[in-house]
């Protein structure tokens, strides 16, 4: 005969096992590759940028963010926390108004996309690295090293055969006035960078 | 330029921005509202709208 107690366990095994299988899908959904949980030194820039959006028509970027709070340069923290900002629309309305990609890249990444938008719209070859570097004014290094930042972000892809270069990806070539690819740095003598737009 | 003629009038505000379409860089200082810097000296500075 089964005492009171084992139909208790009996009872209570099932359920427990089902709660921790829901619990394992909960955290794997919410924690793709690319969403990894920010840094306190990460949240720092999110609540900086929140603050500062809006003021002085401020539409500043997380880069200048970074180094106002005097973060070590780092494209990976970069890219978490522009990451973070691209699925988070609801922290501000600069995101929602402006959307997220003028707010996540830099100035030569927004120059490197605009010089693939301006050869595919005017018909020219796409550009290679050494054309991008110098259309920009940056080294060839750097130039890799944005374009890799705006593969990740999908804004562009890598063509198909080996050594082709990169195309932006359709949705942006015809985004007239191509907005979230300009940018506007302003720069005070008491040290206060932001960006308006 | 609504902020360097207005709020920020009475400063020495810096703008780097980038041509309307081109891939240029603009390098603007300006002193007290006005222009002290503008490289490259073609650009055209405006002000307003429609």
């Amino acid at each position: 005969m089964i005492k009171p107690v084992h139909n208790s366990r009996l009872f209570f095994a099932p359920i427990i096992l089902l709660f921790l299988v829901c619990a394992g899908q909960a955290v794997t959904k919410r924690s793709p590759k690319n969403q990894e949980r920010l840094s306190a030194e990460e949240q720092k820039v999110i609540k900086y940028l929140v603050a500062d959006w809006g003021e002085d028509y401020s539409v500043t970027s997380v880069d200048i963010a970074m180094a106002a709070l005097k973060m070590k340069p780092s494209d990976e923290s970069r890219f978490r926390i522009g990451n973070h900002i691209k699925t988070h629309p609801e922290l501000h309305e600069i995101i929602r108004r402006w959307g997220w990609v003028t707010l996540v890249l830099t100035p030569d990444e927004k120059l490197i996309a605009r010089t693939l938008i301006n050869a595919d719209r005017d018909g020219k070859p796409q550009p290679t690295v050494s054309d991008i570097a110098k259309a920009v004014g940056i080294t060839e290094v750097k130039a890799d090293q944005g374009l890799s930042m705006l593969e990740r972000y999908e804004i562009v892809q890598r063509a198909a055969s080996k050594g082709a270069g990169y195309k932006v990806v359709t949705r942006y070539i015809k985004w007239e006035p191509r907005l979230d690819f300009i940018f506007h740095k302003v720069s005070l003598d008491g040290g206060r960078q932001f960006n308006t737009n | 330029m609504l902020l360097v003629s207005s709020k920020l009038a009475d400063e020495k505000v810096t703008i780097d921005t980038s041509s309307p379409e081109g891939t240029a860089r603009i390098h603007v200082v300006f002193d007290k509202g006005k222009p002290a810097t503008v490289e490259p000296a073609s650009t055209i500075l405006f002000m307003g709208g429609g």
